[in-house]
């Protein structure tokens, strides 16, 4: 199974998730549904459109809190025939975060939500400040973008 | 805010395709999502109605490639046109990195465009962002209509393009204009980063 961490301090709390709660897919994500970390997809493809499905989730049901004069909701949970989904969101010194976690029979809903509220705790303990940062691209990026949009589009 | 992972050399960027219902938005991602080798792009998902009206939104991920040594993602998403969603939008508006807004060629729309683009600007000042800041470009869609029913490119620039940002005629169902769009907002994006803004700047 692979692990991908694009914020290195997310890593080991995360390997330490997976261990425990026997999980096998899990991704860390921004409440725009863009990836942090991740355990168990192949693709990037297919990563990025369950963090964007999961992102919406968070989003559409923390609204639906809030109609309803609830400040928010706890983590949510799906049960599927083979699968089930933990979806739960925490607030750290890098800003909310959102944690998907899919599970198999091999463990249960109520370790996955134990081990999650120590993932959680990890991640503030882990977590550094968002920062800005120096530029990222150099100045003459566009002839890269102009080759690649053309070999995308086969044009 | 685009995300950049300098250990691995990638960074991912989400753009959102906004505009008024039956605009083109989703059109816009179909005519995309038909044109790009499959081992550049995900599945396209999209949340509609069962009348094809999108819901919540489409959402369609597409590798680049290799710009200036990074791995380049993009995350394309349409919000759903619709006046009585903007709940949706707003949601999905969250953490843009760039905006195209599709706009209806077709005279008796211009209204719609207008409230449209008021809307945007008002949901993302909401969500605490300068809009001035924000990557964004117009494209004006439907111009293979008959001409008597629409605009022309020049009379939509007149009364829609009030931050002198840069557009694209388009007749997205054909594709005409999409793969132009597309890079316009894709390099407005990458010049943030090339200048080293990581997102729009708040307010």
């Amino acid at each position: 199974m692979t692990t991908t961490v694009v914020e290195p301090w997310a890593e080991q709390p995360l390997l330490r998730y997976v261990t425990e709660s026997s999980a096998r897919l899990v991704v860390l994500m921004t409440p725009a549904g863009q990836v942090l970390a991740q355990h168990g997809f192949a693709r990037a493809v297919d990563l990025m459109a369950a963090s964007a499905l999961g992102a919406a989730i968070m989003a559409a049901s923390g609204a639906l809190a809030q109609q309803i004069g609830e400040r928010t909701f706890g983590a949510l949970f799906h049960a599927g025939e083979r699968h089930g989904i933990h979806l739960a969101a925490c607030s750290t010194p890098r800003g909310a975060l959102i944690v998907l976690t899919v599970f198999g029979k091999e463990t249960s809903i109520g370790l996955v939500d134990l081990f999650y509220d120590e993932f959680a705790a990890a991640l503030r303990r882990a977590a550094p400040a968002d920062q800005l940062r120096e530029p990222v691209l150099a100045e003459d990026f566009e002839a890269d973008l102009n080759r690649s949009l053309a070999t995308l589009f086969q044009r | 805010m685009s995300l950049v992972n300098f250990t691995t050399r990638e960074i991912t960027c989400k753009i959102v395709y906004y505009g008024p219902g039956r605009s083109g938005k989703t059109t816009n991602l179909q005519y995309v999502y038909s044109q790009v080798p499959s081992d550049r792009k995900g599945r396209m998902v999209s949340l509609a109605t069962q009348t094809d009206r999108t819901l919540f939104f489409d959402f369609l991920p597409l590798d680049l490639g290799t710009i200036s040594g990074f791995a380049t993602k993009f995350q394309l998403y349409t919000v759903p046109g619709q006046v009585y969603y903007n709940a949706t939008r707003k949601l999905v508006l969250q953490g843009a990195d760039g905006v195209v807004f599709v706009a209806d060629s077709q005279v008796r729309q211009l209204d719609e465009n207008i409230e449209s683009l008021q809307n945007l600007q008002v949901n993302i000042l909401e969500q605490g962002v300068d809009a001035r800041t924000l990557p964004m470009v117009l494209q004006f869609n439907k111009q293979d209509l008959p001409r008597e029913l629409i605009l022309s490119p020049e009379e939509l620039d007149e009364a829609l393009n009030f931050r002198s940002l840069r557009t694209f005629p388009a007749d997205a169902l054909h594709g005409v204009g999409v793969f132009e769009t597309l890079k316009g907002v894709a390099a407005d994006v990458l010049r943030r980063l090339s200048q080293g803004g990581m997102g729009a700047r708040r307010v």
